[in-house]
């Protein structure tokens, strides 16, 4: 079932060049979605439209087939959570209890139930111990832990992730990768996920190319990661797998072109027992 | 001339319950001419380390020789201005520093402070602002109307227009996009290899430390936890685990390959060796 369908839309910050342009996608329910272009290509803005952040100047953003609207833009923020990218700027409360209930609260929801609920979500992001900690004394990855139970609390339908892990260490961000990746496995939140990291495209469903505000390409990973020369162009990487089987077809092995390294591996193994 | 710890210590607000060793008993010789990455876990002391380098922080034991000067705990450092002149200090997200109307008197503001007329301040910036690969036309614009990558390559053109003789970055590639972190490590290569500067560089990428360092020293829990040449610091990936480090995509490849058996030597770290390898051994089986 279609969960998202962006039609046509257009946004400009300073009315002089549009940041987002006739852009039109359909993500499906419970999909996990990258979105990738380099930076200024429209990515970022393309999330705060789909949120209400920002207002188009065109176009049609629908969620369950209902269009996103002044009047419906509260029902349909109910819908989408955000994860930004730098920690620091979205940790509200005193403390990590304090941080999830912030939303909660927003919501009326009564303080009998409001306990539960935020064990609950501190529990499934790893944070039970750090309860009562500031801000101060946690890293980014836990930050960004503390900010993914406070979307989680709210029980949204769809999850963006703007560059979610560009700011943090490569243990947080295999730690915020791994919940992600549990997130999407176990329930069916709706996944759109902006990001750099060619392993992760490899990984999602569907992904969509951004470059000066437009879709240039969108589609399966496998399919769209092999498009080299598009890519490189775009100032986009191509996953390290395909330079892999690249280099060995310069080395006179036939193998067909790889986009994850598992993949790649396993069709080395093959050939070698083939011949 | 280099840069020698001898037995360096620092601890944060000594002498007070909040006091805490960040670096213990340092002792390293910087290798001049080269480019040497700075790694280690979040917390483990590398920004405090590369910040006693122009005497931004003083140890607060043992010494450590700079270019000639002499940093000695708990005695009033010398000949500061020369020190800071010749190092070269590029903090963590160094736009958020950036303060002046003009990109030209943001980039002009190092040299001024150490004795330039606006003549030769001028010419230096003409000069450093094509080094980081903007260009003239951008001189009389705002920094703040850039965006995220060009303001950060003013904030190095400022250091760069004071010339040190070394450079230290600290995660200067943080929050870029690949593209913008490619250019800008390709940028610190020129610098060591055309310029002769000595560079260094804390990262957390370790495509970066194969692709463009010389050297690597790793900080463990505030001491060096080793140091060594590059070459040999990613053939033992035991060292990799014990470290909790995320090997480059090459290692991790070969890793794998290794594992299912192929026969390959653990000292490849460039993709067309690694892929001849394969294709030898594939062909053999024919």
């Amino acid at each position: 079932m279609e969960k998202i369908r962006v039609e046509d839309l257009t946004f400009s910050y300073d009315k002089e060049r549009n940041a987002v342009e006739a852009v039109s996608f359909a993500i499906e329910e419970g999909s996990y979605t990258t979105i990738i272009g380099h930076n200024g290509s429209g990515k970022s803005t393309i999330a705060k439209l789909l949120i209400g952040l920002l207002d188009k100047d065109q176009g049609h953003i629908y969620v369950d087939g209902e269009e996103l609207t002044m009047d419906t833009l509260y029902d349909i923020r109910d819908k989408v959570g955000i994860v930004f990218q730098n920690p620091d700027n979205q940790f509200i409360g005193a403390t990590v209890a304090d941080d999830i209930a912030f939303g909660l609260e927003n919501h009326q929801v009564a303080s009998e139930y409001m306990q539960e609920i935020i064990d609950r979500y501190a529990q499934k992001v790893g944070m039970s111990k750090y309860m009562q900690s500031e801000p101060t004394k946690l890293s980014g990855g836990q930050k960004q832990r503390v900010a993914i139970a406070g979307v989680l609390a709210m029980t949204p339908e769809i999850i963006i992730f703007d560059e979610s892990t560009s700011m943090l260490d490569p243990q947080g961000k295999a730690e915020i990768n791994e919940l992600i990746q549990e997130i999407h496995k176990e329930s069916s939140i709706t996944i759109i996920s902006i990001t750099h990291d060619i392993e992760e495209v490899a990984k999602s469903d569907h992904v969509i190319v951004m470059d000066g505000g437009h879709v240039v390409m969108q589609g399966l990973p496998d399919d769209i990661l092999l498009k080299e020369e598009q890519l490189i162009a775009l100032q986009l990487d191509i996953p390290f797998a395909l330079k892999f089987t690249n280099a060995l077809k310069k080395a006179h092995i036939e193998i067909a072109p790889c986009t994850t390294l598992e993949r790649a591996v396993e069709e080395v193994c093959q050939l070698r027992s083939k011949m | 001339m280099s840069i020698t710890f001898k037995n360096v210590a620092h601890t944060y607000n000594e002498g007070s319950p909040f006091s805490y060793a960040a670096l213990k008993n340092i002792n390293l010789n910087i290798p001049e001419g080269k480019v040497t990455a700075v790694i280690g876990e979040t917390g483990s002391g590398k920004t405090t380390l590369v910040q006693h380098l122009n005497a931004l922080l003083l140890p607060s034991e043992g010494e450590l020789e700079v270019l000639g000067k002499n940093i000695v705990a708990k005695e009033k450092p010398k000949n500061l201005k020369a020190l800071r002149k010749q190092v070269g200090l590029v903090f963590q997200f160094p736009e958020y520093q950036l303060f002046e109307e003009t990109i030209a008197k943001d980039i002009a503001f190092g040299p001024k402070n150490f004795g330039a007329s606006e003549e030769e301040a001028l010419e230096v910036v003409k000069k450093v602002i094509n080094v980081v690969g903007l260009d003239e036309s951008y001189l009389e614009r705002s920094p703040f109307d850039l965006s995220g990558g060009q303001k950060r390559r003013i904030a190095i053109a400022g250091i760069l227009a004071m010339d040190p003789g070394v450079l230290v970055l600290d995660e200067p590639t943080a929050g870029l996009d690949p593209q913008g972190a490619k250019d800008m490590m390709e940028l610190f290569l020129r610098m060591n290899r055309e310029f002769h500067k000595t560079v260094l560089i804390v990262t957390h990428d370790m495509e970066h430390v194969l692709h463009y360092c010389d050297e690597v020293i790793v900080v463990k829990d505030g001491q060096i936890e080793k140091q060594c040449d590059v070459k040999e610091f990613f053939r033992s990936v035991a060292l990799l685990k014990e470290l909790r480090i995320n090997p480059p995509a090459i290692i991790r490849l070969r890793e794998e390959l290794i594992a299912q058996g192929f026969h390959i030597a653990s000292s490849i770290l460039d993709l067309d060796e690694l892929a001849q390898a394969v294709a030898k051994e594939v062909r053999s089986h024919e």
